[in-house]
């Protein structure tokens, strides 16, 4: 009986330590979150919060202003056909390295692992002058482009374990049947593999989604994305917290998402190359 | 030798005109003086020596000194941080999934949200820190126009994003230790830090490797927190290695020295990616039901 209490009120003491820390953590998520239900002119004032000061106005100027707008509308697109392109590029490579073997096929494997790990700037300065002289600098075209170099490695180390599980007895059995190597792939092993190419189209969306580096320095004013647009909210002379905040708040929406629902694959997700932008 | 082929044809293509194609075409812009803009002079091939200014330019060492700090300071936190919340958190209580799910939310934010959320919370007067530094009686700091306390910040602002990276990897690898194995040294009286140090620890350390050189690679290319932070200042305080060549390349208009600086990084992520790739990933989950064709 002591003991069962005793290791009730350890358990408890430990959630209540991880709760601390939990708040801690995810504070200035909430400032971010919060400011952007508050005007600019009471964010500056430094005037604690008060439940009279929550407003939409940040929302409503920002889903006003053409540059956010335009940059959503961009991100939504990049994102969508580098996701689209990555995915189904990287599958027919991940089913190739998965399904045969042949010469190189390792080197090659690695070499796509070791190709989503180098740093951004290192290709960035050359992507500049290539998009330059292609015309391809500031399209929606040549940004989802340049994602999709980074995707495409990605996409091919995220499947290959889900491409290892499905067994291979369907494929045998169409193979039999006489069907073409591409139409096995496309008609039997694909309806198969749904899932993970759900779970590595997410990734591959949110790799685009969270991107600033190449957006900044492949785009001007056409083609910018989102993040780029709250960049200018935050960094000109007029301090716009409330519309920076509103506009980041609404960003972060698919984020809380995905992180939520693809738990299972996050440590998997991660240890294929990292999220990042 | 045809069918490997159909399939890997596309990704073939894409590596090499937007990853093998750059790299070349940078390894020989490296080679020349090569301004941004046509009206800023001609180019002209100088070999290494973009290479040699490199060596002798006070700056480039600055952002060298500055990323190894960031490197050296940040990861070891992060580290001892996700380590110790991953012992706190490893096991069962009232909630905690929603808290082991919850701390990784800032890992998967968008870096530049990251960053301006610090540049918010370090503001004069109106910024939440300053605010409760106030509170507390201490004067305030002027966090982002002051060099030492903007690297600071930066450093915080990354441990801070980090450390839940380090947390879930190293939870997932102690989750992997069988639960009798520990049962046995609570048995054997060990107390808390001979366990740590005898058994946990030693059967840690390929997942703590896994993880450093995970946020290495990843520290390495460090550039849009920063950037929507600091933008590298004041001067050049924050002017870590990326943010370095991007100014030299489109803030100065040096091309060639700033392609140079490309390639020297490119070169130290190899090292680090191979060697991650070499001791962590296999291709052996395919072979178990393999058979080959």
């Amino acid at each position: 009986m002591n003991k069962r209490r005793r290791k009730f009120l350890r358990n408890l003491l430990i959630g209540i330590a991880a709760f601390v820390v939990l708040v801690v953590e995810l504070y200035p998520i909430g400032i971010t979150v919060l400011n952007g239900f508050r005007r600019d002119i009471v964010i500056l004032s430094g005037r604690p919060f008060e439940l009279s000061q929550l407003t939409l106005r940040s929302y409503a100027l920002v889903l006003k202003n053409p540059s956010f707008l335009l940059g959503l509308k961009n991100s939504i697109e990049v994102g969508l056909f580098a996701t689209l392109l990555s995915v189904a590029i990287g599958a027919m490579a991940s089913y190739g390295i998965s399904r045969y073997r042949f010469r190189g096929r390792n080197v090659l494997a690695y070499g796509f692992l070791i190709f989503r790990m180098l740093p951004q700037i290192s290709l960035v300065i050359a992507l500049y002058l290539m998009f330059k002289a292609a015309h391809l600098r500031d399209t929606i075209s040549g940004l989802s482009l340049s994602y999709v170099s980074f995707n495409v490695p990605y996409v091919i180390w995220m499947l290959l374990p889900f491409f290892a599980a499905i067994d291979r007895s369907y494929e045998e059995a169409a193979m039999v049947d006489g069907c073409t190597p591409f139409g096995i792939f496309w008609k039997v092993f694909l309806p198969l593999a749904a899932p993970g190419l759900v779970v590595s189209a997410v990734f591959a969306f949110i790799n685009s989604w969270n991107e600033f580096m190449y957006a900044l320095i492949l785009t001007g004013v056409n083609a910018k994305t989102a993040p780029v647009a709250i960049n200018g909210l935050i960094g000109g002379e007029t301090l716009t917290w409330g519309q920076a905040c509103a506009a980041g708040t609404i960003m972060l929406v698919p984020v809380f998402v995905f992180t939520v629902a693809m738990q299972k694959f996050l440590v998997r997700g991660i240890t294929a190359g990292g999220v990042k932008g | 030798m045809a069918a490997p082929l159909l399939f890997l044809a596309p990704s073939l293509v894409v590596v090499f005109a937007v990853l093998v194609f750059p790299i070349v075409f940078s390894l020989v812009v490296s080679g020349f003086k090569w301004p941004l803009s046509v009206g800023a002079g001609e180019r002209a091939f100088v070999g290494l020596g973009n290479y040699v200014d490199l060596s002798r330019n006070p700056e480039f060492w600055n952002s060298i000194k500055l990323q190894l700090g960031f490197i050296f300071i940040a990861i070891p936190i992060e580290l001892i941080l996700g380590y110790a919340a991953a012992l706190l958190l490893n096991r069962e209580f009232l909630g905690a999934r929603v808290v082991r799910t919850l701390l990784l939310l800032p890992v998967f934010f968008l870096p530049i949200i990251s960053g301006m959320t610090w540049r918010f919370m370090l503001q004069p007067r109106y910024g939440p820190l300053n605010a409760l530094l106030l509170t507390l009686g201490a004067p305030e700091i002027t966090w982002l126009s002051d060099p030492t306390f903007a690297y600071l910040a930066v450093v915080v602002q990354d441990v801070w994003r980090m450390w839940p990276f380090m947390f879930m990897l190293l939870y997932a690898g102690l989750t992997s230790i069988p639960d009798e194995l520990i049962e046995a040294t609570v048995v054997d009286g060990a107390g808390f830090w001979r366990r740590q140090r005898s058994l946990i620890l030693p059967l840690l350390t390929p997942t703590i490797l896994t993880a450093l050189l995970l946020r290495i690679i990843d520290a390495l290319r460090v550039f849009s927190e920063v950037y929507v932070m600091t933008e590298g200042g004041p001067g050049s305080a924050t002017l870590l290695f990326s943010l370095f060549a991007n100014r030299v390349a489109f803030g100065y208009g040096e091309v060639g020295l700033a392609s140079a600086m490309a390639i020297f990084l490119l070169v130290l992520s190899i090292v680090f990616a191979a060697t991650l790739v070499r001791k962590n990933m296999s291709l052996d989950i395919l072979e178990e039901k393999a058979g080959g064709r």
